[in-house]
């Protein structure tokens, strides 16, 4: 009788060691996050690596859990400068050995955009990408196409619904030459334009500061030229200076603007909560409008469940974005290759070779299929279109198509 | 200064760099620990003492037109700038070897600082400031503007490792080794150029140019001497940053790097090159230390957020360097020198 509990005894602590060894069976991946808590970014940087982290959270749980296995993450910051990416990531490759790396900008791209082949690790960015970065075989990969291209998709969308298709849209830019991401943005449209004379006239460029203190005789070159649209992408300072010009000059020309400088951040800094009521936001990621979209439900399930406490806005969606993305690319390489033998390169291999869909990608992201040939999605690309109205962010048009830009 | 006794006997001995065994001991050694080093030090190590090497190049740069020659120079990283550019251009557009391609950088940066040193002939103080910060603004337009096929626009240019007959420099062990003797011949050249009658022309300029000129020193041909060595200093290190990095861009070279820069060269010691070296490591071993310290804290206090860490890393850098401006605002190599002298003296008080 008395073997009974010796053998009650021995079964639990059997069960408890099989467990463990269960437990321990899984595999971990480990991913590198660069991230700019104190550079240019650092204001908006905790909603960004809260979406980061809330999705890796999801995934282990949700879907990490049935794979038994787990993504591990490690944040560097690098302050958004090429010198520090430069220096820490081969430690990061020696000491982490990541799987994948989630990049912030170009900074992380001038630095490893050379290495990363050699290196065998891809890296993942939630922003728009740049003509300069479309090369073939790249390992720097955008989940968004480039911001000339978004642009079109919205050009083409407000032919078509505000001009009813009867002529081109006459579009001009306000940009900067500060660097080479502003001017990018304005020689991506030009290229546009001059391949679709049809569904685009462009009007002119007008090059000004970062941060212009008045537009007014440059908004009136464009008014007088019968501008429909003027396109001011990722700085909020030239949309309030634009929006302060048109308001001076008593004209209504809508502005299209970027996620970056979204339509609810710039009237918060033109001091009008519906200060760009009619004018527009645009990218080809879930918008940050209050209609109850799918990925609006998952960033619900994510605040209740996983701890997001990041902010219904665009940089969260950037996070969420390219880390949905990093997930199911992960996802995809565990189940080709087998948990143990997932490497930079069968993520990479992953990438190139699976479709996601939207409905993978929770909503977040219209669906995304790289190629060997550009380093950001074109074939599935597709933008919404939100605008303001009463103060509120509302969706104009959804999954709009992005037609086909020529290499600039 | 040396202790009472020990005298030189020969032009030769007087004017050595290395003038004791002592000295030549310690340099041997100090020499083989930078030979062994990438064997010994882990590859994040490797990657910031390469940083460290390419700094140092462009500071020594600064510290001649600025340190001894006094000219104020706000725009070190255009011409760095130009320096990667001009390497780039040679390589990509005319095909010629590395070898070329980074003294040809050089050059060109060399030019770039012989326009804004005739500016320096005629204008001094916040004036040179200014004229030498439109540097940094010229620079990006310039590539911005020109036809993208002649310096890449906003495309930048991409790169091929560095390769010397059989050997690629395309790691950061062979890259260390190359710019260990690059810096070693550029530390060296900054040495017998400031011993020589241009050296001494730079210093009497900085300390009075009226008296200078007064003394028959070329003072506007010195000021523009000057910058056209710092220029090519900061060509030279431009033109290796982009084989370290193999993709060039302007925004890589902006009026940020040029104020750490000169942070580097005012902790160490303005008027020393040694001081340049040493300012150059420690600023970037605080920073690298304060990179470093972020993630680890955030693994082992998981309650700390990111951004708490991290802008208090950055709070603690600038710290840090405001802590060195106050106690020692002459650099670290004044503290050095008090301290060399002091036990070379010892126990005696003068």
């Amino acid at each position: 009788m008395q073997r009974r509990p010796f053998l009650t005894c021995a079964t639990a602590a059997a069960c408890g060691l099989l467990l463990s060894t269960a437990a321990h069976a899984q595999t971990t991946i480990n991913v590198a996050a660069l991230a700019d808590f104190a550079g240019p970014y650092a204001n908006v940087m905790n909603d960004m690596q809260g979406g980061r982290l809330a999705v890796l959270d999801w995934w282990n749980k949700e879907v990490g859990e049935k794979l038994k296995v787990r993504i591990a993450v490690k944040t560097y910051d690098t302050r958004y400068d090429v010198a520090q990416t430069a220096s820490l990531w081969p430690g990061i490759k020696a000491e982490l050995k990541p799987a994948l790396v989630l990049g912030l900008g170009g900074p992380d791209a001038a630095a490893l955009q050379q290495r990363l082949p050699e290196d065998k690790v891809p890296m993942l960015f939630g922003t728009a990408a740049y003509g300069f970065g479309w090369k073939p075989g790249q390992w720097a990969l955008n989940i968004r196409p480039t911001y000339a291209h978004e642009a079109a998709g919205f050009v083409e969308w407000f032919r078509a619904t505000k001009l009813e298709g009867k002529r081109p849209v006459k579009v001009a830019i306000i940009t900067s030459e500060a660097t080479p991401a502003y001017a990018d943005m304005a020689k991506g449209l030009q290229s546009y334009a001059k391949a679709h004379p049809d569904k685009a006239t462009f009007v002119e460029a007008i090059w000004t500061e970062v941060q212009p203190a008045d537009l007014t005789l440059q908004v009136r070159r464009l008014a007088n030229a019968g501008t429909d649209v003027i396109v001011i992408q990722t700085n909020t300072a030239q949309a309030v200076a634009t929006k302060r010009a048109l308001q001076a000059l008593g004209k209504n020309i809508p502005i299209m603007l970027s996620l970056h400088n979204g339509v609810a951040g710039s009237s918060r800094a033109l001091g009008d909560a519906n200060g760009f009521a009619g004018d527009f936001e645009v990218g080809a990621i879930a918008d940050a409008s209050e209609d109850d979209t799918t990925a609006r439900k998952f960033y619900r399930v994510l605040q209740d469940k996983h701890g997001l406490k990041s902010g219904w806005n665009a940089m969260t969606m950037i996070g969420l974005g390219q880390t949905i993305v990093a997930v199911r690319a992960i996802e995809a390489a565990v189940k080709a290759k087998g948990a143990d033998k997932v490497t930079g390169e069968a993520v990479h291999a992953a990438l190139l070779a699976v479709p996601f869909t939207s409905a993978e990608l929770m909503g977040l992201l219209p669906g995304v299929d790289f190629s060997a040939d550009s380093p950001f999605p074109t074939g599935s690309a597709k933008v919404n279109v939100a605008t303001m109205k009463d103060g509120k962010v509302v969706r104009a048009a959804g999954d709009v198509a992005v037609p086909t830009v020529p290499k600039w | 200064m040396d202790p009472s006794g020990i005298f030189s006997t020969s032009y030769a001995s007087d004017s050595a760099l290395v003038r004791t065994r002592a000295q030549w001991l310690a340099l041997a050694l100090f020499g083989a620990a930078l030979l062994l080093y990438p064997w010994l030090a882990s590859p994040r190590l490797v990657a910031v003492a390469n940083l460290m090497l390419v700094t140092s190049i462009v500071v020594v740069g600064l510290q001649i037109t600025t340190g001894y020659a006094g000219q104020i120079n706000l725009g070190q990283a255009a011409f760095m700038g130009v320096g990667a550019y001009g390497a780039s251009v040679v390589e990509v557009k005319f095909g010629l070897p590395f070898w070329i391609a980074v003294p040809a950088g050089g050059v060109l940066a060399a030019l770039a600082g012989w326009a804004f040193g005739l500016t320096a002939a005629r204008i001094k103080g916040f004036y040179l400031a200014l004229t030498t910060i439109a540097a940094q603004f010229l620079f990006v337009f310039v590539v911005l503007n020109l036809p993208s096929s002649w310096l890449g626009g906003v495309n930048g240019f991409s790169l091929q490792p560095a390769r010397l007959g059989p050997l690629v420099f395309d790691t950061d062990r062979a890259l260390y080794y190359l710019f260990l003797f690059s810096t070693a011949v550029m530390v060296f050249g900054a040495f017998g150029i400031l011993r020589s009658r241009h050296g001494r022309a730079f210093v009497a300029v900085r300390d009075d140019d009226v008296a200078a000129g007064m003394m028959g020193i070329d003072v506007p041909g010195t000021k523009a001497r000057a910058f056209v060595l710092g220029a090519f200093y900061a060509g030279i290190g431009g033109a290796l940053w982009a084989y370290q990095i193999r993709f060039v861009s302007v925004d890589q070279f902006t009026l940020f790097n040029s104020i750490w820069f000169i942070a580097m060269m005012i902790v160490g010691g303005l008027g020393s090159i040694v001081g340049a070296l040493i300012g150059t490591v420690l600023i970037r071993i605080v920073q690298e230390s304060i990179t470093t310290l972020g993630p680890d804290l955030i693994e082992f206090i998981p309650t700390l957020s990111s951004d708490i860490v991290f802008a208090s890393m950055n709070v603690f850098l600038g710290l840090v360097i405001t802590g060195f401006l106050l106690l020692e605002p002459k650099g670290l190599m004044h503290r050095w020198n008090i301290f060399k002298a002091t036990y070379r003296l010892w126990p005696f008080p003068h």
